[in-house]
């Protein structure tokens, strides 16, 4: 009965939404030039006929009204409102080789449609708009949507029933604890966090839902997924790149990443310390830690090179990945000429470039909070003098020691030791004499108090950890445009400033620093970064940004799906404080978020790529969180945050592949048991398990990870001696708990009967190995 | 059948759950779920390296690439130059080097011509120069086609051979083996299709991103096939589990994988079986393909190789047969130190003589290998490093030359090359071309043009660009080198 009523339901719905399709079908056919115009332009003429004035031929733009209205000798390319006179028109009609446009040689070739758009885009009057991603983000009307009050759901709906789909159901509570879980620490739920939740959202799913978001996003593990969310986007990695890729001490940085997401620091406060955190007034030195998100560049350590084309190098990737990250530009290509397809000129790359080029690069010592370094300074000093002075006091008998050296007791100490006696002792420093003293009177306890005191604060003041910063040069570096991007072809001088076409940089008082690029960047004027960043926490949760090119607001990006809603969710995120944390909250509690994510037979037709999002997406796991699963579901994980990079086990052999073979010794104890994040990564010769799993090296900005799906990943889980460790602890459990339980670690839901009947005819060891080796296991569905 | 299944899934608390997104959703749900078909009725299996069909016909199938890495001397192996020998010890013309760089300048290596001290003689019909260090490869000039004016932009290692295989010095580009997987997919179903076999006392500079696949899925990416150990990285079945073991393992993942991919409709898993099946017969193919006792002494001998069992050069060129054998798209030999400066461990005198021993046979050995078993035809074999050297010598108390970019030689063979040909010609000191320059990108085009793929439409979309092999710059091929 009840499958009759629903299926009647059904079908009055799809009657009346047949109905609305007339009024849609008067809007479909108007041109819009953002929608339908300009991506055709882009993609076939403005590389000849666009922003780049040295590439453009016959004197002819067609990035602008004015350009493409423009008359020469008597005729216009666009005459607004008739196609009929239009050359444009003629020419890409024409069958004549040396006629038709695009040229035959540039490979590209107008489809019919196309080529009627642009007659009726001419005839409606060839409107021209500002190209979306440089217009401010206004927080349009919500749409009216009567099952729910989520903003996103109500986008999402109201998109949804243009293409006359539904949504899918809610997934079922373990599937959500386990993809949210997942999503927000990059860890799967416990047994006693799955049973507490199923309890709870049998009660009541909205509240226990909303409760385990919150204390997900209070979880430490928390700043570590989304910790390497950016690190990616930073091109971090733990050695110098190129060829001789030596190890390198960055560290501090990683850990500052997750302090501050974990802190929920405001994404403008990120931004502003990372880019020139050593400028602010009084920089503290977290502050300055930070700034090593461009400390991540190559260091070419070849033999032979040019250092200066290096540096050049570094400084080219800096700009480029500032307008990859924040800005979502491909400003990169502005390096040797003007942009071809956005506007930026290649004297405006040069006036970006100039804020990066006056930079020092030292190490930092890094003391830790509450460390007064002057104190210590003074300590340090104080316990010297006390040392040398308590040496001073017993130097007669410091002398009959040394007069009693026979020349074979000589030779048993230190060569250190030996070059000491070789000099007279008045010409001996006071370290010295206090190290000879050392030798011969060691186990003197009042000796061995000042000595262990002033080896502590030696320790503490001069071995600290070390990490890579930025610190402006007391006078800056002269910045000329590089002819072609070649170092040695300097050009015209240019001054630090932003591209004319973004909103204005405030005039500053004095020569523009990094920090006032940085406050530019998160000024609530940019039209880009609160876009390009919601926009890369979406592609998270459903393996696609809004704009499907996360890295590419420009020209020949691709147009958002959900224009509206991203533009909500940039104005939400400035209005809210620019706090990452409140924008998950805001989508993992929508129903586009928790639907289910299986494949319906009317969405594979109408949508085979979720476009619309009528469901969730499964994503296969990064390659971290893989490790991460397998560690936590066999009970092994060292839940440790943060320090110095790991070495858990690797195949033999691979460390030897690169130029220079590196040393690689596993980690003692619980550190070879660390989260996939903290295993130390050379760029030349990354960690195996990483690489199979498409982890990115670090040698450039990575926005977007490939998801790739090979044979070398399955030997890797099947074999890999890391798994076979998890396996084995598995198997344990499965012996002790079941293998019900097994199960459900790894998993989450409780197996089905079938699937239970396939586990139990494999031996223990067998079934365990197969947990770990399910689709199921390495993806987020 | 289904349908009532599925209904009877639908639980209160299922039904409680949907209420929360309105009655319309429950309506069209549960309308999905009573017209649901099972996906395993459609069920797909797909493979990673599918073979693809090309743009146009093509005139080879595979790729041995034997890159010579760090920078052979074409003045001693190939550019028979009596000019040089006869300034030896003065200084180039000003009008060669004016505005020039090179590596190194910093240092002390001067300008002075350095002539060669080896032998030169004619070979074959194509009466092709040959120097004293190659006899072998002397012996096979009218099945190989040398480019004497091969030019490339970058005179540091590790960006030239960077260049040389993604045709860009940065980092980040698809190299040519994934490129050409990418293209044309592989015939051979239990190997990947881009092997990448090294040789020398160690990796090439640059590393992992010379056979990485770049903006493409690490599905193309080059797989080194190890020489010690597993030949695959976590080839074999831990040492604790048995055969039958292994193969109930990849049967429950198959029968709960299929299980996942009926309820979620998810091509991928399809992919996912697909690639464990391969992964466990790749267990089985890999050390079949390495275990080379079973070829002929004759064959051997041939190659040059004494213990089967060692790793060398002459081993890597006849696995490199090996794989192209079963149907294994491109492959890649890295020889390592070619980078003689001059130098007690790197000089003209002991250690290039040396390399070209190590090299010379077994180069000359896969050529005719490859002819008698009709292979060649649809083989196209590449010899040359990143760069080549400078007229100009460094001498110390043994002599060596500069890295040089501007003239260097390459040769090629089979695969629908017009063998028996030196293409292009250089000045009387070899250093610039002065007919027919070849840039790196016009090779790459070549290549690519004979195993039916054009360099401009092979190209892949990434902020905003579409990238190719070949780059931005004109590329263009070769038609002089194409039988």
């Amino acid at each position: 009965m009840m499958r009759r009523q629903v299926l009647s339901l059904a079908v009055l719905l799809l009657v009346q939404r047949g109905a609305l399709c007339a009024a849609e079908k008067a809007r479909a056919d108007e041109v819009r030039f953002n929608r339908d115009v300009r991506p055709i332009l882009s993609e076939n003429c403005f590389a000849c006929h666009g922003f780049d004035a040295s590439a453009r031929e016959a004197g002819l733009r067609l990035d602008t009204r004015a350009g493409a209205t423009s008359a020469q000798a008597g005729a216009a390319a666009v005459v607004a409102g008739d196609s009929g006179k239009s050359q444009l028109i003629a020419r890409i009609m024409s069958s004549d080789d040396d006629q038709v446009m695009p040229p035959p040689h540039s490979n590209k070739r107008l489809t019919a449609d196309e080529k009627e758009t642009l007659r009726r885009w001419i005839d409606q009057g060839a409107v021209y708009e500002a190209h979306w991603s440089l217009a401010l983000p206004r927080r349009p009307v919500l749409p009216p949507i009567s099952w729910t009050d989520h903003p996103i759901d109500r986008f999402i709906q109201a998109r949804l029933d243009q293409e006359k789909l539904a949504p899918s159901p809610l997934a079922d509570a373990a599937t959500l604890i386990r993809r949210t879980s997942l999503d927000l620490t990059g860890l799967p739920p416990t047994l006693a966090e799955v049973d507490s939740f199923l309890e709870a959202s049998a009660i009541d799913a909205e509240a226990a839902y909303h409760d385990l978001v919150d204390r997900l996003l209070r979880s430490p593990h928390y700043g570590e997924r989304w910790g390497r969310w950016w690190l990616d986007q930073a091109r971090y990695a733990d050695s110098n790149g190129y060829s001789i890729d030596a190890p390198r001490q960055i560290w501090k940085y990683r850990d500052w990443v997750i302090e501050a997401l974990n802190a929920d620091m405001p994404f403008n406060q990120f931004t502003i310390e990372q880019l020139a955190g050593d400028l602010l007034p009084g920089a503290a030195e977290s502050q300055k830690v930070a700034t090593g998100f461009h400390r991540n560049t190559q260091i070419n350590e070849e033999g032979g090179i040019d250092k200066e084309q290096f540096r050049i190098d570094g400084i080219f990737d800096r700009v480029a990945t500032t307008g990859t990250v924040w800005l979502g530009l491909t400003v990169g290509c502005a390096q040797c000429h003007d942009h071809k397809f956005d506007p930026i000129e290649q004297r405006e790359f040069y006036g970006l470039f100039a804020f990066f080029n006056s930079q020092d690069e030292p190490a930092m010592k890094v003391f830790g909070p509450g460390v007064d370094v002057d104190r210590l300074t003074a300590e340090f000093a104080e316990a010297e003098r006390q040392a040398h002075a308590y040496v001073a006091s017993r130097a007669s008998e410091l002398a009959t020691w040394e007069s009693g050296l026979t020349p074979e007791m000589k030779s048993g100490l230190s060569p250190e030791i030996e070059m000491i006696l070789a000099l007279p002792p008045e010409r001996r420093t006071g370290e010295q004499t206090r190290t000879l003293f050392a030798a011969g009177f060691g186990e003197d306890p009042s000796f061995r108090r000042l000595h262990d005191r002033l080896w502590e604060l030696d320790e503490a003041l001069n071995r600290p950890v070390t990490t890579l910063v930025m610190a402006e040069l007391p006078q800056p570096r002269k910045t000329t445009v590089l002819i072609n991007g070649d170092f040695t072809r300097p050009g015209e001088e240019v001054a630090p400033g932003t591209p004319a076409a973004l909103h204005p940089f405030p005039p500053p008082s004095g020569r523009p620093t990094r920090l006032d690029l940085a406050r530019w960047i998160v000024s609530p004027q940019n039209p880009l970064t609160a876009r390009v960043i919601v926009n890369r926490i979406w592609q998270q949760y459903f393996g696609r940004g809004i704009v499907e090119t996360e890295n590419d607001f420009g020209l020949q990006g691709a147009a958002p799906s959900h224009p509206e809603l991203l533009d909500w969710l940039a104005v939400e995120f400035m209005e809210r404080q620019w706090s990452l944390k409140e924008m998950h909250r805001l989508i993992i509690t929508s129903h586009t978020y928790r639907q289910r994510s299986a494949d319906r037979p009317e969405l594979r037709d109408a949508d085979p790529r979720n476009y619309w999002l009528g469901r969730q997406q499964r994503i296969r796991l990064d390659a971290e969180i893989i490790r991460d699963v397998g560690l936590a579901a066999s009970g092994l994980l060292s839940p440790r945050l943060g320090g110095p990079p790991v070495y858990p086990p690797i195949p033999a052999g691979v460390m030897s592949q690169g130029q220079v073979a590196r040393e690689w010794t596993v980690s003692p104890g619980a550190d070879k048991n660390r989260r996939g994040l903290y295993t130390f990564a050379y760029r030349a010769s990354p960690p195996p398990f990483l690489n199979v799993f498409d982890a990115p090296d670090g040698v450039s900005c990575c926005t977007r990870r490939i998801r790739s799906n090979t044979p070398l990943q399955a030997l890797t889980l099947m074999n890999d001696a890391a798994f076979m460790e998890f396996a084995v602890a598995l198997e344990q459990i499965i012996k002790k708990d079941g293998l019900e339980t097994a199960f459900r670690r790894c998993l989450a839901r409780s197996p089905e009967a079938d699937e239970l009947a396939v586990l139990k005819r494999l031996d223990a060891l067998t079934a365990a190995r197969t947990l770990l080796n399910l689709d199921e296991t390495v993806t987020r569905d | 059948m289904n349908s009532d299944h599925q209904l009877r899934r639908v639980t209160r608390r299922h039904l409680f759950q949907r209420c929360s997104i309105g009655v319309a959703a429950i309506a069209l749900a549960a309308l999905e779920d009573a017209c649901r078909v099972s996906a395993a009725d459609d069920l797909k299996l797909r493979h990673p390296l599918e073979p693809k069909l090309p743009h146009f016909a093509p005139k080879a199938k595979n790729v041995i690439y034997l890159f010579m890495a760090g920078g052979p001397s074409q003045l001693e192996t190939f550019q028979y130059k009596p000019k040089l020998a006869e300034w030896n010890g003065r200084p180039i013309p000003e009008n060669y080097v004016a505005g020039k760089r090179f590596a190194f300048m910093d240092s002390s290596h001067g300008l002075n011509l350095l002539g060669s001290k080896h032998s030169f003689k004619q070979y074959g019909e194509s009466g092709a120069w040959v120097s004293d260090l190659l006899p072998h490869t002397a012996g096979i000039v009218d099945d190989i086609a040398i480019v004497a004016t091969c030019k490339t932009d970058l005179f540091n290692h590790a960006p030239a051979k960077l260049l040389m295989n993604t045709g860009s010095g940065q980092f980040g580009r698809p190299s040519m083996g994934s490129w050409i997987t990418y293209g044309l997919g592989s015939e051979c179903h239990n190997l990947p299709g881009f092997v990448v076999l090294q040789s020398g006392p160690r990796g090439p500079r640059g590393g992992a991103v010379l056979w990485g696949s770049g903006i493409l899925p690490t599905t193309y990416q080059g797989v080194p096939l190890r020489s010690q150990g597993d030949p695959i990285v976590n080839l074999s079945t831990p040492p604790s589990i048995g055969e039958v073991q292994q193969q109930m393992l990849v049967n429950a993942l198959r029968e709960l994988n299929e299980k996942r991919l009926a309820d979620t409709g998810d091509e991928e898993i399809s992919t996912r079986i697909n690639a464990y099946e391969m992964a466990y017969q790749m267990q089985t193919s890999a050390p079949d393909l390495m275990d080379i006792r079973g070829e002929s002494r004759a064959t051997l001998d041939l190659y040059g190789i004494k213990d089967p069992a060692e790793a060398s050069f002459a081993r890597n060129c006849l696995l490199a047969r090996r794989l192209v054998e079963r149907g294994v798209r491109f492959v890649q030999l890295y020889d390592t130190n070619w980078d003689h400066h001059g130098g007690t461990t790197e000089n003209l005198e002991q250690h290039l003589p040396e390399k070209c021993r190590d090299i010379d046979q077994p180069c000359a050995a896969l050529i005719r290998d490859l002819k008698q078993r009709g292979l060649l035809e649809e083989t196209i074999v590449i010899w040359g490093g990143e760069f080549g050297r400078t007229p100009m010598g460094e001498v110390r108390e043994s002599t060596g030359r500069n890295h040089h970019i501007d003239a260097f030689t390459m040769w090629f063979a089979g695969g629908g090359f017009k063998a028996g040909q030196v293409y292009g010609e250089t000045d009387e000191f070899g250093f610039g071309a002065v007919d027919r320059p070849v840039h790196v990108r016009d090779l790459h085009a070549t290549l690519l043009h004979l195993l039916g793929l054009d360099h401009q439409r092979l190209a892949v979309r990434s902020q905003g660009l579409d990238f190719r092999l070949t780059g931005v710059n004109p590329a263009a091929v070769v038609k002089d080198l194409l039988a």
